[in-house]
């Protein structure tokens, strides 16, 4: 027996009626209808938090088909990464937008919040707006560093080792970190299960949590309208479903075509593996977003008043760190003070990134 | 005027190290530190002939060792008076004569037991060794114008052979034989080259040792010998350049080459590969022409001849589909494929192209032949992996431009469609 056409939409608005009556679809619906996006000067800006929101979908997608295939041992990480690339269909595709998509995400976190910044989105009652999107952009840190390692090439192999002195740095409990972090006194294949746990499972779920709420105070409080257009009145405002989404989407399909492209042209380099027995090769660096770090560090004199230059360094990176995780709670008067010490920092962390990627003295 | 120093000197010195009866000079137990009197005076003088050796001395290995100058010039060092310090009748001899240098440096040298107590792990046939030399014999001869220790050692201020600062330290070594071998007038005298350190330099060994400081390439005394040095006989080149290249000079034994080689004296690998030239072969060796080296003792046409040239045919084949292969496999890892473990495969090739190098020196065709036809396989197969690669590059390429078109149309359609959205409009009252 078939269905007429007349029938058809009755079945269909009963089963609708059925699943609202169990899951209560219509609230949500009905929230997100009401949802308005203020149109100003820096709507664009809106788009980052999206764009950032999908680029995390991509790598949770990608992450867990690489997961299918991925072996964390010191004894098959490199071949099973060499499997993905070489064998398994498509699996080159996968692992390039995965290790493109990482840098894009971390890329798009820093003008989220750049934006979010300098627009003064964090005023009350924004703050933990805010604090939690700081947390994510250091977990984007986190994912990005302990992702690094998993394919477990020189590259990653000595630059982790670099990464995890750092913390030993810190005073007092300084060396029993790097020994969590390493799971031993030096970087091995116990490192790279640990860092394996850490990016598939502790960072994940935290990123869980705080992105939570994250997004439940985005619907709470609404987008925040910049000061400056905020005092003539209240802007034009479009709606989030489907004026809003609709461009977000635009967005979203160029970031999909600019990582196929870098997939296709620029497939993401295996390297060598790593061999902890053969001196660190020349040109070892963490990826791009560690870079001023890196090289901030290299530049600190070994002792500074007595304590190591290091230590100091690091102790100020925290600082800068702790100060930007809870900027909300110390720029309550919202002085232009502010401003002018990110734009330094800024500029600061962009001549010492381009200062470690010049090549060293003496390079042909 | 010059005792008058020498007697001030003397006081000077019985001041500080106090006056005795002079020690015997004992290897076993050198003597005490303080017997220093020789230096002390022979600085003090300040004469061109006899202060830089006393201040050389100071960073000598044997003064560090405790030696004095009595060991080698005898005399007593604790004399303040010059005569009585250059004492005959207390073994004084002054400078030695290159003629008696060999044994006097040998009185301690060539004793075991002595030795022991300063380096148990140095050789002590170095004198014996250097009677059997070039050098040793001439010098037996009467002719002092030969080496003998003190001309690469030095006299004073000796160092250890592998101090950087020692005329015979691997790095310098080459450069102290060419002071006497590269001197045309001194090796006329002998008939004797005076261009072999000349002809090293354009060598392999050469540019291994020096230009890439790996010193486990040839230098003069690894084929000479040091102590005993001497060309090596015709027939024991095979030897010593087996002592290295152990599995040529394996296949050159068993080869058909070895015996008529002997029976004409001809000079094992040297025929081929020239003594102090020797230039990195390659299969244009095994060719007619100006390089050839078959060519000039066989025929073309001959048997020796199409050995030679069937040889080369297999050798050139494998070089050139070794570099096609690893030309494609080089442009697909440019645009990031991944052919690592087609390039370790390529790397089987390259070893058959070794082993098949080495086969050459069997004088074998079909050796070369089943080496050379085994890495060709390898070379064709990696060469296909590189085809495949390019292959799946332009795939990846032309799949990009379809989703590339794809992704436009959506993006046009979403265009389209925000097109007919409603612009913006007043804030809703909360």
């Amino acid at each position: 027996m078939s269905l007429s056409a007349s029938e058809a939409p009755g079945k269909a608005a009963r089963f609708r009626s059925w699943v609202e009556e169990r899951l209560g679809w219509d609230d949500l619906a009905h929230l997100a209808q009401k949802k308005e996006v203020p149109i100003h000067h820096w709507t664009i800006f809106y788009y980052l938090g999206g764009m950032a929101l999908f680029l995390f979908t991509v790598q949770v997608a990608t992450g867990i088909l690489l997961l299918l295939y991925y072996r964390p041992s010191s004894a098959e990480a490199f071949e099973s990464v060499q499997y993905i690339m070489a064998d398994v269909p498509f699996g080159w595709l996968i692992r390039s937008i995965h290790s493109w998509g990482a840098n894009l995400f971390v890329g798009v976190v820093f003008l989220h919040m750049i934006s979010v910044f300098f627009l003064k989105a964090y005023r009350p009652p924004r703050e933990a707006t805010w604090i939690t999107g700081a947390m994510l952009l250091f977990l984007a840190m986190g994912f990005g560093f302990s992702g690094y390692l998993l394919p477990w090439n020189t590259l990653a192999y000595f630059a982790t080792k670099v990464g995890t002195d750092v913390p030993a740095q810190i005073p007092g409990i300084g060396h029993l970190l790097s020994r969590i972090l390493r799971g031993g006194s030096d970087v091995t294949g116990a490192t790279l299960s640990r860092f394996y746990g850490i990016h598939v499972a502790i960072l994940p779920a935290m990123t869980t949590v705080f992105l939570g709420i994250h997004l439940y105070l985005v619907q709470r409080h609404g987008m925040s309208v910049p000061p400056g257009v905020e005092r003539p009145g209240k802007p034009k405002t479009m709606r989030f479903l489907p004026d809003f989404l609709l461009r977000d989407m635009v967005g979203w399909l160029v970031a999909v075509a600019l990582l196929a492209a870098l997939a296709a042209f620029l497939p993401w380099e295996l390297g060598v593996k790593a061999d902890p027995f053969v001196p660190a090769p020349a040109g070892i660096r963490p990826e791009w977003y560690f870079l001023w770090m890196f090289q901030a560090l290299k530049y600190l004199p070994a002792k500074v008043a007595g304590i190591p230059g290091e230590t100091l360094g690091v102790l100020a990176i925290g600082g800068l760190v702790a100060v930007l995780a809870i900027l909300p709670l110390v720029d309550r008067k919202r002085s232009r003070i502010w401003n002018v010490a990110a734009v330094l920092v800024l500029i600061g962390a962009a001549i010492l990134t381009v200062l470690s990627l010049l090549p060293p003295k003496g390079t042909p | 005027m010059k005792r008058r120093l020498l007697a001030a000197a003397g006081l000077l010195m019985a001041t500080t190290a106090g006056a005795g009866p002079a020690a015997t000079p004992s290897v076993a137990k050198p003597a005490p530190a303080a017997a220093i009197g020789c230096v002390d005076c022979h600085l003090a003088l300040d004469d061109a002939r006899i202060t830089p050796p006393a201040k050389a001395f100071a960073d000598d290995i044997h003064a560090k060792s405790g030696f004095t100058c009595v060991f080698c010039h005898g005399g007593d060092a604790d004399a303040t008076d010059q005569e009585v310090a250059h004492d005959r009748k207390k073994g004084f001899i002054g400078k030695p004569s290159p003629r008696d240098i060999p044994g006097l440096c040998g009185k301690c040298h060539s004793d075991a037991a002595a030795m022991k107590h300063f380096n148990p792990s140095l050789r002590v046939d170095q004198l014996s060794e250097y009677k059997t030399s070039g050098h040793g014999k001439h010098l037996a001869q009467g002719d002092t114008r030969v080496a003998q220790c003190a001309s690469c050692h030095g006299a004073h201020g000796i160092q250890p052979v592998k101090d950087s600062r020692s005329p015979v330290s691997p790095r310098k070594i080459a450069e102290t034989c060419n002071k006497c071998h590269g001197d045309a007038a001194l090796m006329a005298n002998y008939k004797l080259p005076a261009d072999v350190y000349a002809k090293w330099k354009k060598s392999v060994h050469y540019q291994v040792r020096v230009e890439k400081g790996d010193l486990s390439a040839p230098t003069c005394n690894s084929c000479h010998g040091n102590h005993g040095a001497a060309p090596p006989e015709v027939g024991s080149v095979a030897n010593v350049c087996g002592t290295c290249h152990a599995v040529f000079a394996e296949k050159f034994r068993v080869s058909p080459h070895w015996e008529p080689f002997k029976e004409m004296s001809l000079p094992g690998c040297v025929t081929c590969h020239e003594n102090h030239e020797i230039v990195r072969p390659t299969e244009a060796f095994l060719a007619e022409g100006d390089q050839g080296k078959c060519s000039s003792c066989h025929e073309p046409s001959s048997a020796g001849g199409k050995a030679a040239a069937a040889m080369r045919v297999d050798l050139v084949a494998l070089a050139g589909e070794i570099r096609a292969a690893r030309e494609k496999l080089d442009r697909a890892a440019e645009a990031g494929m991944e052919v690592s473990r087609a390039r370790f495969e390529l790397s089987k090739a390259d070893d058959a192209l070794t082993t098949a190098r080495t086969d050459v020196h069997r004088f074998q065709a079909a050796a070369v032949h089943t080496t050379a036809s085994a890495g060709l396989a390898v070379a064709r197969s990696a060469k296909k992996d590189g085809d495949r690669a390019l292959a799946e590059r332009d795939f990846r390429r032309k799949g990009l431009f379809v989703s590339l078109g794809l992704i436009l149309v959506a993006i046009a359609a979403l265009l389209l469609k925000i097109r007919t959205l409603p612009g913006g409009r007043e804030s809703p009252k909360s």
